[in-house]
């Protein structure tokens, strides 16, 4: 019997990575060192900031023991720019991620490859105005566990949900072109918008691959049908796929 | 108050009833009265003979302004109109409004004509063109009152909808400064009761009567509420003006009162019972006062302010009444010994005993001995102190332009001196200060009138518990650290200066303790090492205690006035104003002395300023070297301090040249804060604040960067995209190769000096290691880029640190890597070499 789960991840799964991110942390009180499997903790002393995975930040967070330093992407006004980007500058495509914070150089490094959420894009020397891969569940999250910490919540609030909106419509858009088994890029596609989208997607294309099989299977019968003749119709149909 | 002996000044009916206004030309010859009907009456000050009458006006004046040579008024009509004094006739239509004009204004230069009406639009109109126009657009609701700044660079509208607006018209296009709410009542605008803006003369803060009838005083700079002139009127406040020196202010109620405050201790002078006074004008120069009722009714009332204090009538322009004055606390600062002045003018003594004079009310800044400058320690505001006679010494000049304005004065040349500071505190802004901002935590004080109340709050809350108490001995300096607090009052009345510490953990009941200083000294600066507490004082002492309040030791600086001090541990650092430069300014001078070990690491050196920058603060490092942070808002470190005469300052980093400024947009500058873990820490202060105030910002921080060369470029998204990346990774590396070798010698200076621990002997192991590792990364960077660098490569090799060999074999293999065979047979030379004579000379 198959798992009754679907492909990818589930929004629940996509967030529990996100804690995986690193953000900037202003502690309120000393704690030392902790030798954890991802490596040890930087020593905590107040007031100089120190970079933390999310889910120890948030549990700091939770017993008042330290204040979360919100990415200055998540700042009200880099959001604006942002909601400016993806409706006005370029309502078709996706605001570009962050650049890469090592230096990408001819030669092949082994920072090359790492990837969220390892790449500190969330802490506070982040750049302001992109849209890091967690950039949803880290939003929201901070929005929950620490409001007092961010400048206008509430705004934020609007803007994280118009943003989405935004995005998820071209996301629904792009499906257009998948028709016929087109490619189209996900760049600068968040995690928890490709766990969203991917139903969706992965419905219509099932669903266009069957009414294609179907043709394909009329035309089959229709070539058996009309014989040999038929080469030179063959290609004019083929192109029309295209 | 002198109610009783009124006399009763007669109305002199000019108008009929209904809204009367009146202006007094700039000259105070002539007083222009308005009302309902078509004519302007035209008094001559001290004549009582009929006034001249201008037929001819609209009906229902309501506004009028006066220059020395024409008046204009405004009408219900909706016209303003200009009659010159010689013709008395009509001369022109400044503007034409289709809704009744409700104020005018004229600047103070003559040169512009503001107009206020119904309409949701003020016209600034040029007086000698009336085609220039000026608008202010974009308001609400139409604005009732305007009112220009002393200097004409601002414009206050005071707007029905309960708001004040600023603006500037420094620019072409005249620019919002600052809304402010919460401050007047929403008044219509064809009501009796004022919404004005009163500018106080000395421009820097003005008076609005409240919805509560007091009369309160903002100011300018810094937009805070500063003194009240509480409970006078039993109704709304109907007119307000400051006298023209601004050492009092007139107002009149719906009380039927005219009330006589003194600014500076806004206590009420003298109460005059008239009605319905609906504007009020002083007299430019005389003690006159006129004001007109809405009954059409003039009043001119000589000798309006009572004859014990008509000396207020006669003092130059006076402070405005702040909480605390920041040009008071910046004379205080200054201290100016006895100058070329005293030698040029023979010395008479003070003139004692002339009835009324300023010396009567002002006994204690009097009763100072001959043989000393007066300090300005009277607490009474004065911008600059008084001189022995009582007078403010070039009062006529502009009193309130900063000191530097002053010095240029030709009379009598002075050097400018380095005013004292605190290290980490702020000035009194509103009622509020911060005493002292560091990385431990932060100690503000707030003024109560008769106490402040003085927080202290740590930013590890485990750590310590934050405390507050009310402050009776108004402590205006704070150092704060591990240990304890130390606190320090000034001088303020019979006190003498005190200073008292209190320890945050104690295993006795008390160990707080407080020391008092001898008369007539005060506390310039203060600072709290983990042994001993450092006072320096103006009588040019610097005085040393334990932290358990042993005085340790008392010596005078060599270098005075005090500037400032700091300390770590056992070190003392003190500063102190030197021999007058090339500039004009005098030179800092530092001095490092070690206490307990009583040796003197540096001794009178010169603290690197450029011309005309002054010292912002000044600081240990978290590893015990001392930081300066200067107005160009650099910061430099003391490398070698410790050999005499070894001591050079170096830039560690140049805000003016961080990537986040690089954009241009934005302009900030930085409060410093200290210096730990290698980060500069700061807080940002934006839109032209000096200081940081409430709430408490954030702290930042930035990493090191030493000014070396121009700002790398962006990487542009051409084909030479890789040639410039490498470049500006090259310059990267040279960045840190310097930053490292200044770190590694602190390190190296460190461990000479104390008893270094093995962590500490490592650390500097694996500094050394590090500048090694980033000159291989720079050859590498160099052999990428080509045989032709092949020089520069080698004698990055010449500069590793290493002595045992494997670096430069390192770095052998690295040019073998990249194919220089010539480069990695050079380096296997100096290789060689190096190993052969390993005592090279220097």
């Amino acid at each position: 019997m198959a798992l009754p789960l679907q492909p990818g991840l589930t929004p629940t799964e996509v967030a529990f990575l996100c804690e995986m991110e690193t953000v900037t942390v202003v502690p309120r009180q000393r704690l030392e060192s902790l030798p954890l499997i991802s490596g040890p903790t930087p020593a905590l002393r107040p007031p100089h900031r120190s970079p933390l995975p999310l889910w120890l930040a948030l549990l700091l967070k939770r017993q008042r023991r330290a204040n979360i330093l919100p990415p200055p992407w998540l700042h009200p006004q880099s959001l604006d720019k942002i909601l400016k980007y993806e409706t006005e500058t370029s309502p078709e495509g996706f605001s570009p991620p962050p650049p890469h914070p090592y230096l990408l150089t001819t030669r092949p490094a082994s920072t090359d490859t790492i990837s969220p959420p390892f790449l500190p894009s969330s802490t506070a020397g982040a750049p302001a105005g992109y849209l890091p891969y967690h950039w949803l569940e880290l939003g929201e999250i901070l929005l929950e566990a620490c409001p007092d910490d961010l400048p206008d919540p509430n705004r934020i609030r609007t803007q994280l949900r118009d943003l989405r909106e935004v995005r998820m419509a071209k996301i629904r858009h792009r499906t257009k072109d998948l028709e016929g088994g087109g490619i189209t890029s996900l760049r600068g596609v968040g995690a928890m918008e490709v766990s969203e989208g991917r139903g969706f997607i992965v419905g219509v294309m099932d669903g266009i691959r069957k009414l294609g099989s179907n043709r394909e299977v009329a035309r089959r019968e229709r070539e058996e049908y009309e014989g040999g003749e038929g080469g030179i119709s063959d290609e004019g149909e083929e192109m029309e796929y295209e | 108050m002198a109610t009783t002996t009124q006399l009763r000044i007669q109305a002199r009916p000019a108008h009929t009833i209904g809204t009367t206004r009146l202006a007094y030309t700039p000259d105070g010859t002539r007083l222009v009265t308005v009302g309902p009907n078509d004519f302007a009456r035209v008094f001559r000050t001290e004549s009582d003979g009929e006034p001249t009458t201008v037929d001819g006006l609209p009906e229902d004046n309501l506004a009028v302004n006066a220059t020395n040579e024409y008046f204009v008024l405004g009408s219900e009509d909706g016209t303003v109109s200009k009659y010159p004094f010689d013709t008395m006739s009509f001369d022109k239509f400044l503007v034409r409004s289709t809704l009744p004009i409700r104020d005018l204004a004229i600047s103070p230069d003559g040169g512009w004509c503001a107009v206020a009406s119904d309409e949701l639009v003020v016209k600034i109109v040029n007086t000698s063109d009336i085609n220039e126009v000026m608008y202010l657009r974009d308001l609400p609701k139409p604005v009732k009152h305007l009112s220009f700044d002393p200097s004409g660079n601002y414009i206050a509208l005071s707007c029905t909808d309960g708001n004040i607006y600023v603006y500037s018209l420094l620019e072409d296009t005249p620019e919002l400064m600052r809304k402010i709410g919460d401050l007047i009542r929403t008044v219509e605008s064809n009501s009796e009761i004022t919404s004005k803006v009163a500018w106080h003369p000395d421009g820097r803060a003005f008076a609005v009567a409240t919805a509560t009838r007091d009369i309160q005083v903002m100011s300018r700079g810094d937009w805070e509420n500063q003194r009240t002139f509480k409970d006078g009127h039993n109704g709304d406040v109907t007119a307000l003006d400051w006298s023209p020196n601004g050492a009092m202010l007139a107002t009149a109620g719906k009380d039927r009162q005219v009330l006589l405050w003194e600014s500076n201790t806004q206590k009420i002078i003298a109460k005059y019972d008239y009605a319905n006074v609906i504007d009020i004008a002083w007299h430019p120069i005389k003690n006159i006062i006129s004001f007109t009722t809405s009954d059409g009714e003039v009043f001119i009332y000589p000798d309006f302010v009572p004859a014990d204090n008509t000396f207020l009538v006669k003092m130059s322009i006076q402070p405005a009444p702040f909480i605390h004055d920041p040009l008071s606390e910046l004379s205080k600062n200054i201290r100016r010994p006895a100058t070329i002045n005293q030698k040029e003018v023979p010395y008479r003594g003070g003139r004692q005993g002339t009835p009324d004079s300023v010396g009567v009310l002002l006994g204690d800044v009097m009763d100072d001995d001959e043989d000393d400058f007066v300090v300005d320690d009277d607490g009474a505001g004065y911008a600059l102190g008084l001189n022995v006679n009582g007078k403010r010494p070039n009062g006529d000049i502009d009193p309130f332009d900063g000191p530097l304005s002053k010095r240029h004065n030709a009379l009598s040349w002075e050097p400018t001196y380095h005013e004292s500071f605190q290290p980490g505190a702020t000035p009194w802004r509103g009622n509020r200060k911060y005493l002292c901002l560091n990385l431990i935590g932060f100690v503000w004080s707030v003024d109560q009138d008769s106490h402040h109340t003085v927080t202290v709050e740590f930013y590890d809350h485990e750590f310590h518990r934050d405390f507050h108490f009310t402050d009776t001995f108004l402590y205006d300096k704070a150092c704060l650290n591990e240990n304890g607090t130390l606190f320090s009052s000034s001088i303020n009345g019979d006190k003498p200066a005190s200073i008292f510490y209190r320890p945050h953990e104690t295993w006795t009941a008390r160990a707080d303790w407080r020391t008092e200083l001898p008369k007539g000294e005060d506390v310039t600066a203060i600072s709290l090492s983990d042994s001993f507490v450092t006072v320096t004082t103006t009588a040019n002492y610097v005085r040393i205690y334990t932290l358990f309040g042993i005085p340790y030791k008392v010596y005078r600086q060599k270098s005075s006035p005090t500037v400032t001090c700091a300390s770590w541990r056992d070190y003392v650092l003190t500063m102190g104003n030197g021999p007058v430069g090339a500039d004009g300014s005098t030179k800092l001078l530092y001095t490092i002395h070690n206490i307990k070990r009583d040796e003197v690491c540096q001794s009178e050196d010169v603290v690197a300023l450029p011309d005309d920058v002054i010292l912002k603060s000044v600081f240990f490092s978290d590893n015990g070297d001392p930081c300066i942070y200067d107005s160009t808002g650099t910061l430099l470190t003391l490398l070698h301090w410790r050999t005499p005469a070894q001591a050079i300052w170096v830039p560690l980093l140049d805000t003016k040249l961080l990537s986040r400024l690089a954009s241009g947009r934005k302009t900030e500058t930085y409060f410093p804060v200290a210096v730990a873990d290698n980060k500069f820490h700061c807080i940002i202060l934006k839109g032209g604040d000096q200081y940081p105030y409430f709430p408490r910002p954030l702290l930042s921080e930035f990493g090191f960067e030493i000014p070396i060369s121009a700002v790398p470029k962006k990487v542009s998204e051409e084909d030479d995209a890789f040639t410039e990346e490498e470049e500006n990774e090259l310059k990267k590396l040279e960045g840190d190769y310097v930053l490292k070798s200044l770190l590694t010698a602190q390190q190296e200076d460190l461990i000479e000096a104390t008893k270094s621990s093995h962590a500490q002997r490592t650390a500097l192991q694996r500094m050394e290691v590090e500048i090694d590792k980033t000159l291989i990364q720079m050859i590498a960077v160099e052999c990428r880029e080509g045989e032709e660098r092949g020089m520069r490569a080698l004698e990055m090799v010449c500069l590793l640190r290493d002595r045992t060999g494997r670096m430069v074999e390192a770095a052998g293999k690295v040019a073998e890597r990249y194919g220089r065979t010539v480069l990695g047979e050079k380096i296997r030379e100096v290789g060689e070499q190096r190993l052969m004579n390993v005592d090279e000379e220097d």
